[in-house]
């Protein structure tokens, strides 16, 4: 890379400072603040951070917005891994339909969704009408609506089209001849696909992963608004403090602990995947 | 310590300071009649026609700036980012709030000769005076939140304990909200209405405990009163704390009704109020529109369009039985039963609670 390349980066560079260091700086700075009658009042109080290292609460939150952005991603993983090899199989002209296709659900407002979704799901929703119409049970399924599997499918669909894109865009860059290869060689498909085609899409894997899990860990409205009384978040929670309660310091402090939490584990996340044998093949380096 | 209270006042002060905007104030305020109020309201409190008649009367037009939620009007004007507004809305229950942060003007009663009609219940309260003893806000639209169920499935008509009742698990909801849920669970634990909102640590403890047992019987927390209506319409929820809207919505289409809980009604109240950085020259058109949300022409179209009742009686004994009955004003003695929502002394309390129970 030339010295002039490397300079055209830097806008970005300063936006991201500017959009990004600057709010969390100011966080900071709020985490030790007092609050008196609804003042902010420029203090070095641990306050808020005591409140935050005491409470269960708080804690079981961020755990939770990880288990929520773990299994999204894996599930994600699973489910778009075949979509995104089939993808590949398709002709040049039917690939922009299909990502169009791929693509729609992202197209309607997340709020359209969520009550689309209830119509579905619910008690007297299409689901539950299909099924006692055939016979097949003879109540209505209550746990499809408004319980951890809600959020857990609802947030799965929701990112399937990022991990499929990012597989995808991996996947074809894969040399077909070293499939062919393998194949020839003696390997069953199944070898095939752990062996060659798999190592070599792991960058796009890890993009899909990265994405997905920082989407699906952050997201508030899909859980306040079909996960019933399991959807509690800990990003409802920092708008809460926010909001309703005014106690920016414990807000900005657990907004920092949950972005900590989730850049930890997406950086080991990260570090897993790209150190798999293939991925350093493709990158080259480390 | 230095203090960092950045208000409207200061913040438009330094603005104009800094600014040299301060030369252009003289030239502004040579026009003597105000063209213009903005008043910061809720969409259902202000529709174009509720306001009509002043705008005719006084030649000032009142532009409408409809608020997203009570801490985001608190915010805006705590931050000064809402500048423009020269009438508020803060809610009856969160008054004081704002009186402590100094974001009101203390107001001179004898501006607003519509004040004689205003219901005693109103008049008495102690939520909108500041510790100087001074009014700072005025009550001038009020109603009830009842509990929304489907009467035919619902043979008795519900009170808070049937939210806590495992015959009906399953069907029931509870709205996202500390004040009034934490509130409703103490009364349903026996504890009497003036002290629902002023609940001891213990107290908050048995709350919780309650709350919890509750939360199996749920079928969800509602979060917007769309949202509300919406699960009552697809049949998942049967009974709910409420607003009166899903009953409104729904009641041509299936059988709902609304419950007045004896153990006592939550009440809601909206406040007139003026910011204190409000421009000298726009303070008399300002006790006018007070003036204007207690007389007759506001509490007729509103209690027309959107079946709802001022804090004034001025017009009630003209409304029919039916429509008395709209609006909660047949029988007076439902006034008695009030309670309105208050932010407790220990109201962080209440919140971690309420995340607890939520996250338990």
């Amino acid at each position: 890379m030339t010295f002039r390349q490397r300079h055209l980066a830097l806008p970005v560079v300063v936006a991201i400072v500017a959009g990004c260091i600057a709010p969390l700086a100011v966080l900071v700075a709020f985490s030790f603040y007092e609050v008196e009658d609804f003042d902010l009042i420029p203090a070095f109080s641990f306050r808020a951070w005591g409140d935050l290292a005491t409470s269960t609460t708080d804690w079981f939150l961020i755990g939770k917005a990880v288990l929520s952005g773990v299994a999204t991603t894996v599930f994600t993983a699973l489910l778009g891994f075949p979509v995104a090899l089939a993808l590949t199989r398709l002709a040049a002209s039917a690939k922009g339909l299909a990502i169009i296709v791929l693509l729609t659900p992202l197209y309607t407002g997340e709020i359209v969704r969520i009550y689309a979704w209830r119509i579905v799901l619910g008690g007297e929703g299409l689901v539950n009408t299909l099924l006692l119409a055939l016979g097949l049970i003879d109540e209505p399924l209550k746990f499809l609506l408004f319980s951890p599997f809600t959020i857990g499918l609802v947030l799965t669909y929701n990112n399937l089209p990022f991990m499929v894109l990012a597989i995808w865009v991996s996947a074809e860059m894969v040399d077909r001849r070293l499939i062919e290869a393998a194949r020839d060689l003696g390997a069953r498909p199944v070898d095939a696909f752990f062996r060659v085609i798999f190592p070599l899409t792991t960058p796009g894997l890890a993009a899909g992963s990265l994405t997905v899990f920082a989407l699906s860990a952050g997201e508030m409205l899909t859980p306040s608004l079909l996960g019933g009384t399991s959807g509690a978040t800990a990003m409802a929670l920092v708008d809460n403090l926010f909001g309703t309660a005014f106690d920016w310091p414990l807000a900005s402090a657990l907004a920092l602990a949950l972005l900590a939490t989730l850049f930890l584990v997406a950086s080991a996340m990260a570090g897993l995947l790209l150190r798999l044998k293939g991925a350093r093949a493709v990158i080259g380096r480390a | 310590m230095q203090r960092f209270i950045l208000n409207r006042r200061q913040m438009l002060g330094g603005l104009a300071a800094g600014a040299g905007l301060s030369l252009l104030g003289p030239m502004g305020r040579a026009s003597a009649a105000v063209s213009e109020i903005v008043w910061a309201t809720w969409d259902s409190n202000g529709h174009p026609e509720y306001v009509e008649a002043f705008e005719k009367a006084t030649g000032t037009k009142v532009k409408l700036s409809f608020l997203s939620s009570e801490d985001a009007q608190f915010a805006a004007l705590k931050t000064g980012s809402a500048s423009d507004w020269d009438v508020v809305n803060p809610s009856l229950n969160q008054a004081r709030r704002y009186i402590k942060a100094g974001e009101l003007m203390p107001l001179d009663l004898t501006k607003v000769p519509n004040l004689a009609h205003m219901y005693d219940v109103f008049k008495a309260t102690e939520k909108v005076k500041g510790e100087d003893g001074q009014t700072y806000a005025i009550p001038y639209l009020w109603g009830l939140n009842p509990i929304v169920y489907r009467a035919d499935i619902h043979t008795e008509e519900p009170t808070y304990s049937t939210l806590f009742d495992p015959k009906f698990k399953g069907q029931l909801a509870m709205r996202d909200y500390a004040l009034e849920s934490i509130a409703i669970a103490a009364l349903h634990i026996g504890i009497p209405r003036d002290r629902a909102f002023l609940l001891t640590s213990d107290e908050l403890a048995e709350v919780k405990k309650a709350l919890i047992a509750q939360k199996p019987l749920l079928r969800t927390y509602w979060q917007t009163i769309g949202d509300l209506t919406n699960l009552i319409a697809t049949g998942e929820v049967t009974a709910a704390f409420s607003w009166r809207v899903p009953y409104d919505a729904l009641k041509d289409k299936m059988k709902v009704a609304m419950a007045k809980p004896k153990a006592g009604i939550m009440g809601w109240c909206d406040c007139f109020a003026i910011p204190s950085s409000l421009p000298d020259e726009k303070i008399e058109t300002a006790y006018k529109f007070a003036d204007y949300l207690l007389g007759a022409d506001y509490a007729a179209t509103i209690a027309e369009i959107g079946n709802y009742a001022t804090t004034s009686s001025i017009i009630r004994d003209k409304l029919t039985p039916e429509k008395q009955e709209a609006i909660f004003i047949d029988d007076l003695s439902v006034m008695q039963n009030f309670m309105w929502p208050e932010a407790p002394e220990n109201y962080s309390e209440w919140l971690k609670v309420w995340n607890e129970v939520k996250a338990a």
